[in-house]
């Protein structure tokens, strides 16, 4: 389990939870306002944050909350929101995962990754499967080009990856 | 070569050494305690004097940069350390950070001491989550144990050090980018000067610096700026460096050499050519460092020498390519990245990487014209030295390079309207079992 | 102050100025697009690179400042013309090229640097140009339509609104070649300033709503202007063809609205448009002297001549004087050359009973550059103009524009004249009209066939804002002059000939009344304006020696602040 990603991802499903923050993110966003001389300096990890409480991507109300909890304009928080890969605007899947295909993992068959993916999920990239378990993306590099080709399974990195394995890992994603 | 002793990697294989004791064990620290009783001063000096230079591929003096900083201790002053590897082929700084923390740890505190920062952000990419919590746990370990804190080792010296998680964009590993991105915003270069040193972060005179240039530090205080310069090639390249290989070689990976060493050396370390296919082309520091051709195998790869081969040392990623590659396909995965990464603010590097991209992939499907060479070395004349930031310029060198040194397939290309490389099924060739 | 040297042209400028305004100085021109003086400077288009000797590579003239003497540039080098070439390139790559059907067509930033530094031809002929399909025409907000596939990404918008009117509604989204701008999903751009974000766009991606193929722009006839909304006095640009105005833009002056204007100022010539004209000076020649109010029947009112008409009044005014008051209702819309007339028609009348009636309304706010905002509440122009020309309310027991509009004044009047009170004053809502036909004798100077107009005795037209010379005096108390654009349609005049006229029937001096005469009459004969001549009064207009006027100013602000906690 990683600082700031939850143990288990929550249902993605329609996530308009209503309202804003729970408590429990209110104190770690306060507690995180100690490390920073600006409150605007909180944008990145309340978005993290947020992130994490709206079921893995951000959707309007969830930028909208972290603003107002920030005191910025919304506009801004957008353009930071939209500025990042890590920051979802649609709905992903329960995992999500996310394949190197830069150079060096391109040069060890990255491309055949993204197909076993394709067809072992049977979507198409960005999509989420029927049941809701997964979505896969391709990425820049991951730094792991030692371990090419390689992909990250939510905060995971797969490395050595073949079709056989790829097709493993995806059957163990509950 | 000689066996050389590792000095930055002397602690992976050893997993005592996540944990503060089991690094004090192996001399931790020490590097630190010696400069806290020497004047801030004396420590920038020694370092100036080690001909330590930035490792996150522009090679500033690491020394110098220090000395940037207004004296004093009346204003703030940060230091962020560069943990945003984001360069394709890149992969260093992760093995450092997951495999010895407090190492990173203690070359901040340090440069800390060195310059009276009292507060440093570790910026680390958001993929890194797993370096992420090491350090995390690292940094908890260093507050317990009186390493960081109100009083740094009980000498008066008041530190905080913080993990700041990136959200996945290149342009955060420019300096001033990571300083925008850090104050909570779109990681869009800031134009210089004011350069960091003056106002940096929250406005504050900044020092930035690699993972890998602060991990330098503990070692360069312990032993001194002699022993460092012992290390490498000449008076301008000297220290241990970090090489991370990939692509077709036997065995990939991170290894530790002397700045200098002989990128046949390194090949041979690394176990060869990958099914001993020849070589074709290797780039010697990451995506935006120019590709050279196989005749450079006895290339020093040191920061002066491959600048005079006409590319950089950059992060010192060296990808590797043999002849079953195709070059066109190659760098037009790179002008993909590039365009992606490109933050979009200036004209030449939005627009610029965009249609480098779309050149490149029209080439590759064999739909390129005779013209094409040279459009492409135009728009890259029109990027480079023009572009807000060095994102341009690198995005430029991998084409550049393509063009100068393998016009021929780009001919063939257009002459054959077709790609001459047979798109490999990498898997059916036999690597499933083999690898 | 340091020199610096450009394109062999050497002036001396303030230490910190950069490069695109030191050679503005230097009378060269260096193109930029994503520079404003006003805005944060983010050297992000491009397009002001320049060589400096000493320098290895070109440097961004807007983030480059001359900090001290001898730093030498130039822009008309081969390496400068080779970089501005390939920056025309860049941004015309993925720009469609419809200027035909642009709008932005005539005054587009594209347009006049590729005809300096572009090439002609394109080599992006294979490749697909970049588009934003549905988002051609995105109303943003009431006053702003955003067409991205125009934008040039120079982001001059999304500071504006960040740095200036700090509401910050527009933001730069996504990154690289599919960064753009626009608001956050259901948000709009509807601060009180949003359509200077128009003025600022180098290119056609926003547009106002109001003035979008309304005209060619190369049609428009432009004069520098007043803007009439409030009492701010935002300098403008009156842009029509042949007398129909079609927009107003902000002019730079730094002493009143720096570079800006609010989306109400601009909205105001519309009146012009909406409102039925008075062409003819007209009488009635039954009726309407008796208290009772009086249908308007058309027949009653026939056209007249202005000889007859000022004949009319004139002998009314003589008639009236001993046997009953004399009211004289002025306005704020009323130049000081009309004011000071109308003032001393009704000193010429014997009439104590003088006044501009107060309309205010919300506070139009214009922030400024170094300077506290500058905000006006009063809804016309020139409340102090007037009232200082000879419109204040007399001493003592005097019929004010409170007791004829609200009150039973008019009643009392033998004659009453209203002057330029079409609008602002509720000379519209038929319950003032008809306080004020309670008057025996109802004379109306006005431009506009207003419901007053219609039931006055005598009507006369006059010109309205765009086809007289005047000044105004703004709510800092500073006199800013404006020149007619057109003339006026029909048979109107100009209200300071027209009361020059009806005045000469009293003292044959004053004939031939022009507003620089007027002018330099008041000028001499108030202290306020001493000192100053039509002819020499800047274009930036002067400040007025007014006693206690920053005291007055203050008081204004300390009753906003007080109604404002109330």
């Amino acid at each position: 389990m990683s600082v700031h990603e939850p143990a288990s991802m929550k249902p993605s499903g329609p996530p308009q939870r209503g309202g804003g923050f729970s408590q429990a993110a209110l104190d770690e966003i306060a507690e995180l306002r100690k490390r920073y001389p600006t409150a605007e300096a909180l944008t990145l990890p309340a978005l993290h944050i947020a992130q994490r409480e709206w079921g893995g991507w951000l959707p309007d109300e969830a930028i909208a909350a972290v603003a107002a909890e920030l005191g910025l304009p919304v506009a801004a928080v957008y353009g930071v929101v939209t500025f990042y890969d890590l920051y979802h605007q649609k709905p992903v899947g329960r995992h999500r995962i996310r394949v190197c295909t830069n150079l060096s993992c391109q040069l060890r068959g990255s491309e055949e990754i993204m197909e076993t993916l394709r067809q072992e999920l049977g979507v198409e990239e960005g999509e989420i499967t029927p049941d809701g378990r997964c979505s896969y993306v391709h990425f820049e590099c991951l730094g792991s080009c030692d371990t090419a080709p390689m992909m990250m399974v939510d905060d995971e990195y797969q490395e050595n990856l073949t079709p056989n394995r790829v097709r493993q890992i995806v059957k163990g994603l509950k | 070569m000689a066996a050389f002793e590792r000095v930055l990697t002397r602690n992976v294989g050893r997993p005592e050494a996540l944990t503060l004791k089991g690094y004090q064990q192996n001399g931790g620290y020490e590097g630190l305690a010696k400069a806290l009783k020497m004047e801030p001063d004396a420590v920038i000096d020694e370092v100036k004097k080690s001909g330590l230079r930035g490792r996150g591929g522009a090679g500033f003096s690491a020394g110098l940069k220090w000395s940037f900083i207004p004296k004093g201790k009346d204003k703030p002053k940060y230091l962020v350390c560069n943990a945003d590897e984001s360069e394709p082929g890149t992969f260093k700084d992760r093995l450092l950070m997951e495999y010895d923390p407090h190492q990173l740890i203690e070359g901040c505190a340090i440069c800390c001491w060195a310059v009276s920062a009292a507060t440093c952000y570790i910026y680390i990419r958001g993929e890194y989550t797993k370096a992420t919590e090491i350090l995390e746990r690292a940094l908890k370990d260093a507050y317990e144990g009186g390493i960081l804190g109100d009083s740094v080792m009980g000498s008066g010296f008041k530190l905080n050090m913080y993990v700041h998680r990136g959200a996945g964009a290149y342009i955060c590993g420019e300096e001033t980018g990571m300083l925008e991105s850090l104050e909570g915003r779109r990681g869009q270069p800031r134009v210089k000067p004011p350069f960091p040193a003056v106002v940096g972060a929250f406005g504050a005179p900044t020092v930035i610096n690699n993972v890998e240039t602060l991990a330098n530090v503990p070692h360069i205080l312990v032993r001194g700026a002699d022993w460092f310069k012992a290390i490498g090639t000449d008076e301008r390249n000297t220290g241990p460096k970090l090489y991370a290989i990939s692509g077709h070689v036997e065995r990939p990976g991170t290894y530790e050499y002397p700045i200098g060493v002989t990128f046949r050396e390194m090949l041979e370390g690394c176990g060869g050519m990958l099914k001993g296919r020849p070589l074709k082309a290797f780039i010697p520091g990451g995506a935006s460092a120019p590709i050279l051709k196989a005749d450079q195998i006895d290339i020093k790869m040191d920061f002066d020498t491959v600048a005079k081969a006409g590319s950089m040392l950059g992060s010192a990623a060296v990808i590797v390519m043999d002849d079953t590659t195709c070059m066109v396909r190659s760098v037009s995965r790179l002008a993909k990245f590039f365009n992606h990464e490109s933050c979009g603010q200036c004209t030449p590097c939005r627009e610029g990487t965009n249609w480098l991209e779309l050149m490149l992939k029209r080439i590759e499907h064999g739909e390129g014209t005779e013209r094409d060479s040279q459009v492409l070395l135009s728009i890259c004349s029109h990027i480079g030295g023009n572009s807000l930031c060095a994102l341009g310029d690198a995005a430029i060198g991998p084409v550049q390079s393509l063009v100068k040194n393998f016009q021929e397939e780009i001919d063939q290309h257009i002459r054959d309207r077709a790609c001459p490389f047979p798109h490999r099924r990498y898997f059916d060739s036999g690597f499933e079992n083999g690898a | 102050m340091p020199k610096v040297t450009i394109n062999d042209r050497t002036v001396e400028v303030a230490a910190g100025t950069n490069l695109v305004d030191a050679a503005i100085q230097a009378g060269v021109q260096i193109p930029h697009y994503c520079y404003h003086p006003r805005l944060s400077v983010v050297g992000q288009c491009r397009m002001c690179l320049v060589k400096i000797d000493g320098m290895p590579k070109l440097q961004a003239g807007c983030s480059t400042q001359v900090m001290k003497d001898g730093m030498v540039v130039r822009t008309d080098v081969p390496e400068v013309e080779e970089a501005q070439k390939g920056m025309m390139e860049f941004f015309l790559i993925n720009h469609p090229l419809d200027c035909p059907i642009c709008d932005q067509a005539g005054e587009c930033g594209l347009q006049d640097y590729s005809f300096k530094h572009g090439v002609p031809y394109s080599r992006f002929q294979y490749e697909d140009k970049r588009t934003y399909p549905g988002r051609e025409r995105i109303p943003l907000g009431g006053n702003v339509v955003l067409n991205m596939n125009r934008c040039i990404q120079c982001t001059r918008c999304v500071r504006f609104t960040q740095e200036v009117a700090g509401t910050g509604e527009l933001g730069f989204f996504n990154r690289g070649a599919r960064a753009e701008i626009g608001t956050f999903p259901g948000k709009e751009l509807n601060n009180p300033l949003a359509t200077c974000v128009v003025d600022i766009c180098p290119v056609g991606a926003l547009t106002s709503t109001r003035f979008r193929f309304a005209e060619r722009v190369w049609y428009l006839d432009k004069k520098p202007s007043i803007c009439t909304g409030c009492e701010v006095g935002c300098n403008i640009t009156m842009e029509h063809r042949r007398g129909d105005i079609k927009r107003y833009k902000p002019r730079y002056n730094v002493e009143v609205n720096d570079y800006w204007m609010c989306d109400y100022g601009r909205s105001t010539h519309e009146r012009y448009k909406t409102t039925p004209r008075l062409t003819t000076p007209r009488v009635r020649t039954e009726g309407g002297n008796g208290n009772g109010h009086t249908p308007a029947i058309a027949s009653t009112r026939i056209a007249s001549s202005w000889k007859d008409a000022l004949d009319t009044i004139h002998s009314r005014l003589q008639a009236a004087q001993g046997t009953g008051e004399i009211a004289f209702l002025g306005s704020a819309f009323l130049t000081c050359e009309e004011a000071y007339l109308f003032g001393k028609l009704a000193d010429a009348a014997g009439s104590p009973h003088r006044s501009v009636p107060a309309d205010v309304g919300p506070a139009w706010t214009i922030p400024r550059f170094e300077r506290p905002p500058i905000s006006g509440r009063e809804q016309a122009p020139n409340r102090r103009g007037a009232e200082l020309a000879g419109l204040a309310a007399g001493e003592g027991k005097t019929l004010t524009g409170e007791d004829l509009l609200h009150g039973d004044g008019a009643g009392q009047c033998e004659v009453l004249v209203v002057c330029d009170s079409d609008f602002g004053v509720g000379a519209y809502t038929p319950e003032t009209v008809e306080r004020l036909r309670q008057a025996k004798f109802l004379v109306v100077f006005g431009w506009a066939d207003s419901p007053l107009a219609q039931v006055a005795d005598i009507a006369l037209p006059v010109s309205h804002h765009g086809e007289k010379d005047g000044t105004f005096v703004n709510v800092e108390w500073r006199v800013q002059r404006f020149e007619r654009a057109f003339p006026p349609p029909g048979q109107t005049r100009a209200a300071v000939e027209a009361l020059g006229d009806l005045l000469s029937r009293f003292d044959a001096a004053w004939a031939n009344q022009s507003p620089g005469k007027v002018f330099d009459r008041l000028a001499g004969e108030l202290p306020a304006f001493a000192g100053l001549s039509w002819h020499d009064l800047p274009a930036t207009g002067a400040a007025l020696n007014v006693p206690g006027a920053l005291h007055r100013l203050s008081d204004q602000a300390a009753e906003t602040s007080s109604e404002a906690s109330s």
